[in-house]
Order: structure tokens, then C-alpha cells, then sequence
């Protein structure tokens, strides 16, 4: 880690180990392992905190699955027994908020880390300390609120926690204790993200990107990070407000003591709805990457994508109240909700337009990743469609709360955002791992993930139609209806669907296991890519770049590798990857200097958690958590960005570099 | 391993925990001084393990080259505040808490600085490097604090301006001040290359003048609605006869729940009490509400002179023996006003002998009977 | 067939069987698509060309996926030209959905003004949410007979082709309304009291669910909306504004009453009920229950279900003979209530035996410390088998 003096080509052998520095001063040196376990646990590196990210969000993944597959399970029959009411009422708020807020955000956050550096010519984040701080306290959150089933019980108030009902009296155990203080430390986590991200992309494009030739994914991930700095405010106020109301007394939604309990609602949704776009603009984005490879065509009309994304973020502030058509906010509110909610669909609408006008007239390659993304635009648009539905308030207010709300949103939020993640993780599994995921275990992968998806969420339009609503721990015989296809039947189907796609999702954890293991080693360019993070060896070097390329072209890549040919107009081949690697590496940047690793990110991260459960435990405990942040901080403002040269073996000679990430 | 540093640290908080457990021996039941020793104890700790951590600030300590009683040691403020705290705690043990407290903090602030400008003397044979050394421990904790007293010290000099002057003044102060800061912000947005001296000199003088102004009106004190408002809490004693309260905030019961479709509109109009209930056209005499549930209803007087509505909910045997009749009323309104009430009667109607009713004191024969299923 | 093919056909399939088969199920009781009055008859004519619309919107979009997967897959055709989209396309595709939207809306406007009125109300009914069971109480309105307030729970009946207006509240946490063959829901907020217009055409029993989750018991809070003719809804009302008997002495049934007023009467208000000095026994719900509430038992038996309208009260076969009724009969047979040999002994044996054990309630006695000792919800009372076989002979007389 940290200093490279002069890139070595790949291959190349290592230099001989030099001696060990004669003399180091204090307690402990700066954490410059390259290798071991420290290397990870103390990095700064945008890719290794990536994985990383993608690692955590992946177990989250699993546990938000397996806590579904129990909902299932209890729901497959009437008056199900696998699961008391209140276990049940615990299993699906931790449903939602692990997948939302510990599987996708994360899973997103990890594209974000790895590939927007990469893909704007950067070498690093704009402040890596900060970087590795956001993911160690995601960590941190992540554990804060998965803690509370061990220490007497979940949240019980659903994901959207409505006062009075998560209130100290009506959820008397300490799960929304912990929900609300654990959100409130991955609330930080994203906060500080999209400010690390938002700097990072305006400030360190490669020469000559402009910000409309910079890549989709690049271009929603801005916005995303966007969304995220004016929503996790809000939802910070509305969890400071619960905590107070549980743990110090306060009286905010307190209906005797004056409160309003719809104040929660407006709060939350404010902040719920651009949620959404959060999750899901980071797979648009992804796909918005994918399809182009695999049609060998530009992404159609992308100035329409870019603003359409953009659209959707500021639209997305307009329309919360949507959530709330049948909490009596009187007609004038209803009837502007109604119509903004509707006014969102068109820009949406328009990327599903440009997404397919890609494919039309392309060189169309069916590959997994390939698969994932026109998964997505067919499911996404069924979702969005069941969407239009309830944009129309009076409809809404039959289909709120029932099945089919949920069946609406996991075409969104599943064959949305998942299957655009899953796109991404075979699309870009050889550029991290420098190994390509089994191609025919993934097609598997992907027809069990949709039939299963198809099976589990398909028919919950139809229960919810007829009625069932959400959120009940048990269903009965007597309001199923008659005939074969009754409720029951569906939700049989239903519970099937679910472990068909818990299947798919084993096939992948398979198809990594398995190749993670091979010896293969991927082609430098397997796709045919068009964005500048393929011009770099897989897994990049921890500089990214040996010298940071200049920007001419949308899709610089795909221009350096073909031209037009002037007369015939076709597109001819003029360069490999390979050609390109080398001609950089032949001008490479001299004295890159990288960020050194640190221990105060996980000091600082750790004394959150801490602080956490002294509030719900005790006071004292939380004053040491607050000495270990205060301490880290004093810590980290002390701590220059890069290691003294003593600490480094062998001991580098500081003569002459630049800092190039000199921030964090 | 351990620098000079952190060894100096690690020994005094061994001699502050010492000192606390002694103190906590001895002293039985201070909390106050206990939980002051504990602080100094935790923020000369924090200390230790910042410099064990940080090697000093990545100041090469030890230099065997330059001895540290080499260099003649300048002048220090620090001693002077040490000794100026211990006096105030003094002074404060007779007088003021407040006043030990900030003595307290002047002794605790004054020897930790004094602990590192100590250190950093002797760090190397060089005065600048010396100084360079203290900044770099020390600037990360005094910076923040000082910025937060700071930002302290303005807040509550601007509140008790806000506090001295009329409402309308202080609207008007409010819109002045910020129109300024917004001038001075968009001033220094146009000069970029403005002399630091003039800005630091403009802010100087704007957060001088805001220091003078709070002290001015702290001396003055709290405007004469706000000391009697205090004095009249309503709420405190909500009693439904003579209006004891002249400064009581309509607005804050009237405005935000009024939206909340409360259950009835009453209306006093032209001495004779009538209500219309939420939903029905026709007016009533008599209105239905659910037992132990938060009812709100509007009070609006139509009537020349200052009435309210109060609503008589039944007796509760308060003691053995001695029964209260229990009322909730609204506040005296003029003509053309309107009042919020919200209330919870507990009891069915047939727990009570006499009806439960809304009425208007010092009106005979109008009355609303509330009817609790 | 190449798998793209396949794919679109999966997607396809997918789409139209939840188009067809949503018509399968046979008289699912919480149906949204049979509306059985004119508000929900003006959402469902509002949302069926909305479903419409979507549905050939997405068989347009599947089909040019489709075409597009499948003919421009990669057979070898040269790399085509790099073009960046045409601007004319691009604009056009946004203004058309636009268009097609405010068409939408325009029509959903014109609904949720008609859906808020409030000026044409006939007649207004109180309902109240808490954990986890609906109150209804009926304010004096003299046109309809109600010369005193009636206060019932679990089912709420309503004259047939009368525009009533629900004022909903809650006593605790938000819940809220709905009756889907009636009407859209409605939540009912503490401290805010909230409008649904309802309306049947027919007689008949429609049934409901507390549709916003409000905790443990959220699955088993039900209601049932039960639409009575003028004439039956008139001896209703005049059944429901009598008090209760106490039962002849010596029998099983008055041995009930005493255990009632010695358990039930500290929550349970019978009305008409005298304590065995002659004085009224009044109940104080406020004292033991969190929501200060619990459900009047006067008339318990004109009821069909209970607690929470989540157990029925009649047998299978008497249930059926009253839920399927034809128009006609329907109100005769509700009006006769629950009689001796229609009474489902089991449920009504097992809730007095423990409720908590049939539907979860906070019910423990050790875990009260944030509810001041009070209960949310019925706790179990550890009657002895003989004074619950005399409770149910003293409810059974409950008419």
C-alpha cells in the first residue's frame, strides 16, 4: 500500500526486501501493511473499502433473505404457527431495513466506491479517510441494529415506524431503541459518502471530462449522493425526535400532550421517498453501462438520461405524501400528490424508452449481465405500471397497505434495484477480481432469480386485489375467497416463488465460490467495454491509473480501441486493450504518492455503537463512547494524510512526491 | 514505545485516579467534586493516549543532541489562570456555584495547557520547532473549544437582546441584523482579495457590538409580558373563573390543531350558545363524544364582550369524603375570536347525576350537553 | 427458440395471467374489484381504464423489447454506427405519456373532490380504533330513531341506500378503515378526527381489515360493515336502545351475572345492569385498559362475531345461513341475532379461558411498567370451568 515510487509493470518482479527502519518513535507506526489482515482493517483505498462494502452488504443480503423465506414460510398456509405475531411483526420491519438500508445502500455505496474513482480518472476518493470512516460505521449501524434479537427483541414498528406506535408505551422492548440509533449511525455513514462522492466528482474528473462526458453510472451516482445529502437530514431529525420521545421523554407524538402523530409520517416520507430513487438510480445507472457494451452502441439519447435522472431527483422531493392517501390529508393535498406522483412517472418513462432504443439496431451479446439488465427494464416497467395505479389516489386508497403495494415495490425495489446489482456484479466481477464469473452459471442464476421473482411478487398483486392487506402475522380461511384460485392458493405460490428465487440467489453465491477458486484468469477487456475503468489491469493497481488519461470522447475507451472509417462509415478496430495498457504504463506518472492507511476511521467508527448503547443502557457508557470519538477525531486532525517514510518497509525517501488525495 | 510525552500524561491521570478514589473515600456523597475529578482524570487520559498514539505529534522527541534544560523557557500565561481558577473556586465554594464552576474550568483548561507548554519547552533546542510542536498537539482542542465559546457567548448575548425589546422591535432588530450579515457575507463574496485585517476587523466589530448589546439587556432583563407570563401560567392553574393571565400565547393553542377537524365548532352568538357537529348541518343542543379518547372542539365568540366556554365533566371524589367538580375551559376571547378546546372525560354519562355540559359562565340558560355513550 | 423469445413470452405470460386470473378467485369478502356501493363503485370505474391503460402500455413496451432482443441479436453484423439518439424521438416519447397522464388526472381530480364531500351527509356515525377492535357509536339522531346514543363494536350496521358519513378516531395508535366493497381506507389518527363517506346498495355483510399496522394484533383487528334495509335498520335501532334484562332467579344465567359483575363489569359496560345493592354497575375501562375502552356486551348476541370481529359467534352453518342470505331474508336473519343453538360454544369457551393464548395481547401482568399496570388488551381472567359455563349462559341471554 501507499507508495509507489516508479509503477512497476505487470509482472514485473518484486523489489528485494530493504532493511527495516533503524528507529520508530511511539506506541505503534502507521498501519502500511499491504497484505494480512491489517491491510483491509486499516485501509484507505476506495477498492479494498468497495469490496468490502459489497462483502458486508452481501451478508445483509442473506440475512434480509432468510428473514423473508420465514415471512413466507409463515404465510405459505392460514393461521400459520411458524412464527408468534410478535416475532412475525419483528421479521418483516427487519426485513425491509436490512434490505434497504444494509443490503442496497451499501451494495450501491460499494459500485460507487470502486468504480466512480475509476471511472472519472481519479486515483483515489476525494477524502479516503473519510471513506474508510462511512464504511466502518455502516459496519457499525449495521450491527447496532441487528443486535436488538439478541438482547430481547427486534423492531416491532415497521420499516416506516409510525408514531404513536413505535412509541415507548406501544413498543415497550428495546428493538426500536436500537432501530432508530442504528439508523442513525448508517445515516452518517451515507451522509458523509455522498459528500466524499459529490467532491470526488466535480473536483477530480481526468483532463478534458466534462461533466457531459462523464459515464451514466458516474452521472446517477451524482445524483444519488445528491439525493442523500438533503434526505438523510431529515430522517436524522425524525430518529432524534423518536429517540427522545423513547429514551429522554419527550412528548413529539404524544397525541395528549398536544402532538400531531402525522408529523412522523411527513417526516419520514420526505426523507422515504427520495429513498427510494436512491436505491434505484444506482441500477439504472448500472444498466445504463451494460446495455451500451453489449449492443456495441452509445447509451440512446443520453443528455436524456443524465436529465431525466436528475428530473427524478428534484421530482422526488415533490411527491412523498403519496405514501400517505389514506391518512386523511384532505383533498387539495391528495389531489397535488396525485398529480405530481403521476408527473414522475414521464421521466421515468423516458428512460425505459432510451434503454430499449439502445438495443434497437445494436450488435446484441446475451451475456449474464446482459440478461440482468433487459431483466430489469421489463420487470421495472411492470412495476412502474403498477405504480401509475396508484399514483391515482381514489385507486390508491383500495390498494394501499395490501399485497399488492407490496408486489408494486418489489418489482421495483427487487426487479429494479437487485437485478441492476446483479448486472453489475457480472459486468464488473473481472475488472475487481481479475477472474470472470462462470457465464453459464449465471444465465442459470438469472432464469431461477426471475422465474422465482415472478412466482414470489407476481401473484401478490393478485392477493392484494382481493384483499389481503399487509403486515399480518396470519391469514384466514374465511376471507380467502372461493375457488381454486383463491388467496390461499396464491400465497402457496407465492411461498414456492420465494425459494425458487432463494435458490437463484445460492447460484451466485455458488458461481463466486467457484470462481473465486478457478485459476482462470479473465481477458484485460471481456466485454468490449466503452468507460475508462477498463483501461487499467483487473484488479486495477492501487494507483488505478499509471497515468491519467485525457478525456475527447463519451465512451473514451471504446473511441481509443475504434474509429470510423471515413469512406465505408463502419466502425473498424484500430487498437486492443492490451495496445492501450501499454502505452500507458510507457508514460507512466513518475512519484505517485497514495493516501497511507490509518487507524482512526475505526476508532472513530467504533466509538458510535458504544455511544448507542449507553443511551439505551446507560448514560456512562455513552461518555465513553464519546471520549473514544473525541479521541479518534483529535486523533485524525493530528495525523498528516500519508505515513512518515520511517514507517514504511523498506523505508521510502521522501524526496519529491505529491500528494495527490492530501485531504481526509 | 512510550514517548515523553505520553509518560508525563499516563502519570498525572494516575495521580487523578488516586486523588478520586481518595476523594470518594473520604468525601462521602460529593458527587460534584467526584464527578470533577473523574473529569480531569478522562480529559488527561484522552491526552495520554493521543500522544502515545500520535508519538507526540510526530515531534522527535529525545533528541540527545540538544539537552532540554538547554533552552531558556519564555514567559506563560498559564500559571496566572491556574492560580486565577483556584481563586474563583474559592470565591465560588462562598457565592455562586457558577462561579466555582468557571474556576473549575479555568484551573482544569490552564494546567493542561500548561502540562503541554511545559513539554513542549523542553522538546528540542529549538524555540520555533518547540512552538510548532505545542500547536500541533494542543490547536485541535483549543480551536474547537474556543469556537464554541465563541458561538456560545454570541447566541446568548443575542437572545437576551431579543428578550429585553418590545416583539415588534425585536422583528425589526431580527431583519436588520440579518440583512447585515447578508451584506457583509455578499462583500466579502465580491472583494475576494479584501485585507484579512478588514474582515477580521468588520467581524470584531459586529460580534463586539452583539456582546455590548447582550450585556445591556441582560442588565435590563426579560420584557415585562415575559416576566408576567411566567409569573401567570395558565396552564399551571387552570382555573375556570376570574382570567388571571393577560400575556397568555393565543396562537400557540389555536392555530396548529385547528386544522385537526376537531369533533364541534360552539358558537357564541349574540348571548344564545349553539354547535354544529363535524358532518351535520343542522344546529345542535347536544353533542355525542367518546369516553377516554382526546376530543377538541372550536370556541367562537360572536358576542360583544370577553366570554369563554368551559365544560363541566362530572366530580371526582378528590379525598375521603370530599368531592370536586371537574371543568376545562377555554381562554377569555373577545368578539370575533376563536379558541381551541381539546378535553377527556373518562366517565359515560350515566356515571353522572347532573349532565355533562358546555356552558359560558355568567350566562344563565345556555348550555351544550355532551353526551358520553 | 432463443432465449430471448422466451423471455419476452415469460414476461408476457406473466403480465396476462395477472390479468386473467385475478378474476379466479370467487368472492374473496375483501375484493377490491366488486364494489357493492356508489363510493367504491366511482373509484372502481375510475381505476378499471387505469389497469387498462397500464396493461397495453407494458404489452407495447414487452413487445419492443422483445423485437428488439430478437432481431438485433448478434449474428455477425458489423458494429453499427455510433449514433447518440435522435432528439425528435426522445421529445416525443415525453410529451405522449404526458399527455396520456394528464387525461388520467384529470378524471382522478374530479374523483377525489366527489370522494371528500361532505354536504349530502344523511347520516354520521363515530368509530373509534384502539388495540385491537373498532367502536361505533351512533350520536342521537332522531330522524333515524336514535333518541339516545348507541354504542356497539365489531360490526357496524347501516341502513341501505343512506349516504353515512364515518367520523373516524383512535384511541392509541393510528389505525385504519376500510371496508373495500364500501369504500377506499381511511386511517384513524389520534387527536384528528377523519371523514369516510359509506354507502351499500343492497343488504348484506361486507366484510374489512384494519389496513394500518397498528402492533402485536394487527392481523386479527377486523370489522365487518353489516347494510340493513330502512325498515330492519329502524328495529335495530329500537333493539339496541333497550337495556338489558337481568336473567329470572335461580338460573345457570343469573349465576353469570354475578361472576360478570365480580370479573367482566370492571371493563365490560352491560347497560341496564344493576349491582346487587340496585345501584347501576358502571364500568371503568379507563382504570385497567390503556385505550380506556372496551367493548359494550349489551347487545353482544344481535352480534355475529367478536373480539375484534375476529371469531364468529354463530356456528359454521348459521354463519352461512346469515352471510349468504339472499337480499330479501338477509335482515330478518341478522335481526334474529345469535341464538341458543346458533351460539359457536368453542371460540367463546376458548377466548374466556385465556384470551391472550387466541389473540396476542399485552396481557401479562409483569410486563405492565410502561403502561402504568394497565393492560392492552383482554388479560386472562383464570375463570374455573364453572363460572365460565355461567358466563356464557348470562351472555347468551345478552339480546
Amino acid at each position: 500500500m501507499a507508495i509507489i515510487e516508479q509503477p512497476a509493470p505487470v509482472g514485473a518482479p518484486a523489489l528485494p526486501a530493504a532493511p527495516t527502519p533503524t528507529r520508530t518513535y511511539g506506541a505503534l507506526r502507521r498501519p502500511v501493511a499491504t497484505t494480512g489482515w491489517k491491510s483491509w482493517v486499516f485501509t484507505v483505498d476506495h477498492k479494498k473499502l468497495g469490496i468490502m462494502y459489497g462483502v458486508v452488504a452481501m451478508f445483509f443480503f442473506i440475512v434480509g433473505g432468510i428473514e423473508a423465506l420465514l415471512i413466507r414460510l409463515q404465510l405459505a398456509a392460514p393461521n400459520g404457527k411458524v412464527l408468534s405475531a410478535d416475532v412475525y411483526n419483528q421479521m418483516f420491519t427487519m426485513h425491509a431495513t436490512t434490505m434497504v438500508f444494509l443490503f442496497v445502500m451499501p451494495m450501491a455505496a460499494a459500485f460507487a466506491n470502486y468504480f466512480i474513482p475509476l471511472q472519472i480518472g481519479a486515483r483515489d476518493v476525494a477524502f479516503p479517510r473519510i471513506n474508510a470512516f462511512g464504511f466502518w460505521t455502516l459496519v457499525g449501524g449495521g450491527i447496532i441494529v441487528n443486535l436488538s434479537w439478541f438482547l430481547g427483541g427486534a423492531a416491532d414498528g415497521g420499516w416506516f415506524m409510525y408514531a404513536p406506535n413505535s412509541g415507548p408505551v406501544f413498543s415497550p422492548s428495546h428493538g426500536v431503541d436500537f432501530w432508530a440509533l442504528g439508523l442513525q449511525i448508517t445515516g452518517i455513514a451515507s451522509l458523509t459518502g455522498a459528500i466524499n462522492l459529490i467532491v470526488t466528482v466535480l473536483n477530480m474528473r481526468a483532463p478534458g471530462m466534462s461533466l457531459m462526458k462523464m459515464p451514466v453510472f458516474t452521472w446517477l451516482q451524482l445524483v444519488v449522493q445528491f439525493l442523500l445529502l438533503f434526505a438523510i437530514p431529515v430522517i436524522t431529525v425524525a430518529l432524534f425526535l423518536l429517540s427522545f420521545q423513547r429514551n429522554f421523554g419527550a412528548t413529539f407524538f404524544d397525541v395528549s400532550a398536544g402532538a400531531d402523530p402525522l408529523l412522523w409520517q411527513h417526516l419520514f416520507w420526505i426523507f422515504g421517498h427520495p429513498e427510494v430513487y436512491v436505491l434505484i438510480l444506482p441500477s439504472f445507472g448500472i444498466i445504463s453501462e451494460v446495455l451500451p457494451v453489449f449492443s456495441k452502441k452509445p447509451l440512446f439519447g443520453y443528455p436524456f438520461v443524465v436529465f431525466s435522472g436528475a428530473a427524478i431527483g428534484f421530482v422526488g422531493w415533490g411527491v412523498w405524501a403519496h405514501h400517505m392517501f389514506a391518512s386523511g390529508l384532505g383533498p387539495v393535498s391528495v389531489a397535488v400528490f396525485s398529480i405530481a406522483t403521476m408527473a414522475i412517472a414521464i421521466p421515468t418513462g423516458v428512460k425505459i424508452v432510451n434503454w430499449t432504443m439502445t438495443l434497437w439496431g445494436g450488435k446484441l451479446r446475451f451475456t449474464a449481465a446482459m440478461h440482468f439488465a433487459v431483466g430489469l427494464i421489463v420487470l421495472f416497467t411492470i412495476g412502474g405500471l403498477s405504480g401509475v395505479t396508484h399514483s391515482v389516489a381514489p385507486s390508491d386508497t383500495q390498494q394501499t397497505d395490501t399485497y399488492y403495494i407490496v408486489a408494486h415495490f418489489h418489482y421495483v425495489l427487487f426487479g429494479g434495484a437487485i437485478f441492476g446489482l446483479f448486472a453489475g456484479f457480472y459486468y464488473w466481477w473481472p475488472k475487481m477480481f481479475g477472474k470472470q464469473l462462470n457465464e453459464r452459471l449465471g444465465k442459470a442464476n438469472f432464469w431461477f432469480m426471475v422465474i422465482g421473482m415472478n412466482l414470489t411478487f407476481g401473484p401478490m398483486h393478485m392477493i392484494g386485489l382481493q384483499g389481503q392487506p399487509r403486515r399480518m402475522y396470519v391469514w384466514t380461511e374465511a376471507r380467502a375467497g372461493e375457488g381454486f384460485f383463491n388467496i390461499a392458493f396464491w400465497n402457496m405460490v407465492a411461498s414456492i416463488g420465494a425459494f425458487i428465487l432463494a435458490f437463484g440467489v445460492l447460484l451466485f453465491l455458488i458461481n463466486v465460490f467457484k470462481t473465486t477458486r478457478s485459476k482462470e484468469v479473465a481477458p484485460l477487456d471481456p466485454w468490449d467495454a466503452r468507460t475508462l475503468e477498463w483501461m487499467t489491469t483487473s484488479p486495477p493497481k492501487e494507483h488505478n491509473f499509471d497515468a491519467i488519461p485525457t478525456v475527447h470522447h463519451l465512451d473514451e475507451f471504446f473511441h481509443r480501441k475504434y474509429e470510423q472509417d471515413p469512406n465505408t462509415h463502419e466502425m473498424k478496430q484500430v487498437a486492443t486493450a492490451e495496445d492501450i495498457l501499454r502505452e500507458q504504463e510507457a508514460n507512466a506518472d513518475k512519484h505517485i504518492h497514495m493516501p497511507s492507511p490509518s487507524y482512526w476511521p475505526i476508532v472513530l467508527a467504533g466509538g458510535l455503537p458504544v455511544i448507542a448503547l449507553g443511551i439505551i443502557y446507560s448514560i456512562p457508557v455513552a461518555i465513553v463512547g464519546a471520549a473514544i470519538v473525541v479521541l479518534a477525531l483529535f486523533g485524525w486532525s493530528l495525523e498528516p494524510s500519508t505515513a512518515p517514510d520511517s514507517d514504511f518497509d523498506p523505508p521510502a525517501s521522501g524526496d519529491g512526491t505529491k500528494e495527490l488525495a492530501p485531504l481526509g | 514505545m512510550f514517548t515523553n510525552g505520553s509518560k508525563y500524561f499516563i502519570g498525572v491521570t494516575g495521580f487523578s485516579a488516586v486523588v478520586l478514589v481518595i476523594y470518594v473515600v473520604l468525601v462521602d456523597g460529593a458527587v460534584g467534586g467526584a464527578v470533577a475529578l473523574a473529569s480531569i482524570m478522562l480529559a488527561v487520559g484522552l491526552l495520554a493516549g493521543l500522544a502515545l498514539f500520535n508519538r507526540d505529534g510526530d515531534v522527535e522527541v529525545g533528541d540527545a543532541a540538544a539537552p532540554a534544560n538547554a533552552v531558556p523557557v519564555g514567559s506563560s500565561l498559564w500559571p496566572l489562570v491556574t492560580t486565577l481558577g483556584i481563586v474563583a473556586m474559592g470565591v465560588g465554594l462562598i457565592t455562586h456555584e457558577i462561579v466555582f464552576l468557571l474556576g473549575l474550568t479555568a484551573l482544569v483548561a490552564g494546567f493542561v495547557e500548561w502540562v503541554i507548554q511545559g513539554w513542549s519547552e523542553s522538546a528540542s533546542s529549538d524555540r520555533r520547532f518547540n512552538n510548532a510542536a505545542r500547536g500541533r498537539l494542543i490547536h485541535p482542542l483549543e480551536f474547537p473549544v474556543i469556537a464554541t465559546v465563541g458561538a456560545g457567548v454570541i447566541v446568548v448575548s443575542f437572545s437576551r437582546i431579543m428578550l429585553a425589546i418590545s416583539k415588534t422591535t425585536g422583528a425589526v432588530l431580527f431583519t436588520i441584523v440579518g440583512a447585515l450579515v447578508l451584506a457583509g457575507g455578499v462583500f466579502f463574496a465580491v472583494r475576494p482579495n479584501l485585507k484579512k485585517s478588514v474582515a477580521v476587523g468588520l467581524c470584531v466589530i459586529g460580534a463586539v457590538g452583539v456582546v455590548a448589546g447582550g450585556i445591556a439587556g441582560a442588565s435590563v432583563g426579560k420584557r415585562d409580558q415575559l416576566v408576567e407570563a411566567n409569573e401567570e401560567d395558565h396552564f399551571a392553574h387552570k382555573e375556570c373563573g376570574e382570567e388571571k393571565s393577560k400575556y397568555f400565547d393565543f396562537n400557540s393553542e389555536a392555530k396548529v390543531s385547528m386544522r385537526s377537524n376537531p369533533m364541534a365548532t360552539i358558537e357564541f352568538v349574540d348571548g344564545k350558545l349553539q354547535a354544529r357537529e363535524l358532518g351535520l348541518k343542522k344546529l345542535t343542543d347536544r353533542i355525542t363524544v367518546q369516553k377516554s379518547n382526546n376530543i377538541s372542539v372550536i370556541f367562537r365568540n360572536k358576542t360583544e364582550g370577553e366570554y369563554r366556554l368551559t365544560l363541566f365533566y362530572g366530580e371526582k371524589e378528590v379525598q375521603e369524603g370530599v368531592v370536586e367538580e371537574l371543568h376545562n375551559c377555554t381562554q377569555m376571547i373577545e368578539s370575533g375570536e376563536e379558541q381551541l378546546l381539546t378535553f377527556r372525560i373518562d366517565r359515560p354519562s350515566i356515571a353522572s347525576e347532573k349532565p355533562y355540559k358546555f356552558y359560558v359562565p355568567g350566562v344563565e340558560d345556555q348550555s351544550i350537553e355532551v353526551v358520553v355513550p | 427458440m432463443p432465449t430471448s423469445v422466451r423471455r419476452f413470452v415469460a414476461g408476457a405470460a406473466g403480465l396476462s395471467a395477472v390479468a386473467l386470473l385475478a378474476g379466479c378467485a370467487k368472492n374473496a369478502p375483501q375484493d377490491t374489484w366488486q364494489p357493492k356501493g356508489p363510493n367504491a363503485q366511482k373509484i372502481d370505474d375510475l381505476q378499471k381504464p387505469v389497469f387498462a391503460i397500464a396493461g397495453i402500455v407494458g404489452l407495447i413496451v414487452f413487445a419492443a423489447v422483445a423485437y428488439a432482443v430478437f432481431r438485433f441479436k448478434d449474428r455477425g453484423q458489423p458494429i453499427p454506427e455510433q449514433t447518440h439518439g435522435k432528439p425528435v424521438l426522445e421529445i416525443g416519447m415525453t410529451i405522449l405519456p404526458a399527455l396520456l397522464l394528464a387525461g388520467i388526472g384529470v378524471f382522478t381530480f374530479r374523483t377525489i373532490f366527489d370522494l371528500a364531500k361532505t354536504d349530502d351527509t344523511e347520516m354520521v356515525i363515530n368509530v373509534t380504533g384502539q388495540q385491537w377492535w373498532w367502536e361505533y357509536d351512533y350520536p342521537v339522531q332522531t330522524d333515524y330513531g336514535i333518541t339516545n346514543p348507541i354504542i356497539t363494536s365489531g360490526q357496524l350496521v347501516i341502513p341501505t341506500g343512506t349516504k353515512v358519513l364515518l367520523r373516524e378516531t383512535s384511541r392509541d395508535v393510528i389505525h385504519s378503515y376500510w371496508i373495500p366493497a364500501l369504500n377506499g381506507k381511511r386511517d384513524a389518527v389520534p387527536g384528528r378526527v377523519h371523514y369516510l363517506r359509506l354507502e351499500a346498495d343492497k343488504p348484506g355483510i361486507y366484510a374489512g381489515q384494519c389496513t394500518e399496522f397498528c402492533g402485536l394484533s394487527h392481523a386479527v383487528m377486523r370489522m365487518e360493515a353489516v347494510a340493513l334495509d330502512k325498515a330492519d335498520f329502524a328495529a335495530w335501532v329500537k333493539g339496541q336502545l333497550e337495556l338489558a334484562d337481568s336473567p329470572a332467579e335461580g338460573t345457570l344465567a343469573k349465576e353469570g351475572e354475578s361472576v360478570f359483575l365480580n370479573q367482566c363489569v370492571r371493563c365490560h359496560q352491560v347497560n341496564g345492569l344493576k349491582k346487587a345493592d340496585g345501584s347501576p354497575a358502571i364500568a371503568a375501562p379507563e382504570e385497567n385498559v390503556w385505550s380506556g375502552a372496551a367493548p359494550n356486551l349489551t347487545h353482544l348476541m344481535t352480534r355475529n362475531t367478536f373480539a375484534g370481529a375476529s371469531w364468529d359467534l354463530l356456528t359454521k352453518e348459521c354463519r352461512k345461513d346469515v352471510w349468504e342470505a339472499p337480499g330479501g331474508e338477509f335482515g330478518k336473519k341478522y335481526l334474529a341475532g345469535v341464538t341458543e343453538e346458533c351460539l359457536n360454544q368453542t371460540d367463546l369457551r376458548r377466548w374466556l379461558r385465556n384470551a391472550p393464548a387466541m389473540k396476542p395481547m399485552y396481557a401479562d401482568p409483569t410486563k405492565l411498567g410502561p403502561t402504568d399496570g394497565k393492560y392492552r388488551g383482554m388479560p386472562n381472567l383464570g375463570l374455573s370451568e364453572d363460572d365460565i359455563d355461567k358466563l356464557v349462559a348470562y351472555l347468551a341471554t345478552l339480546k
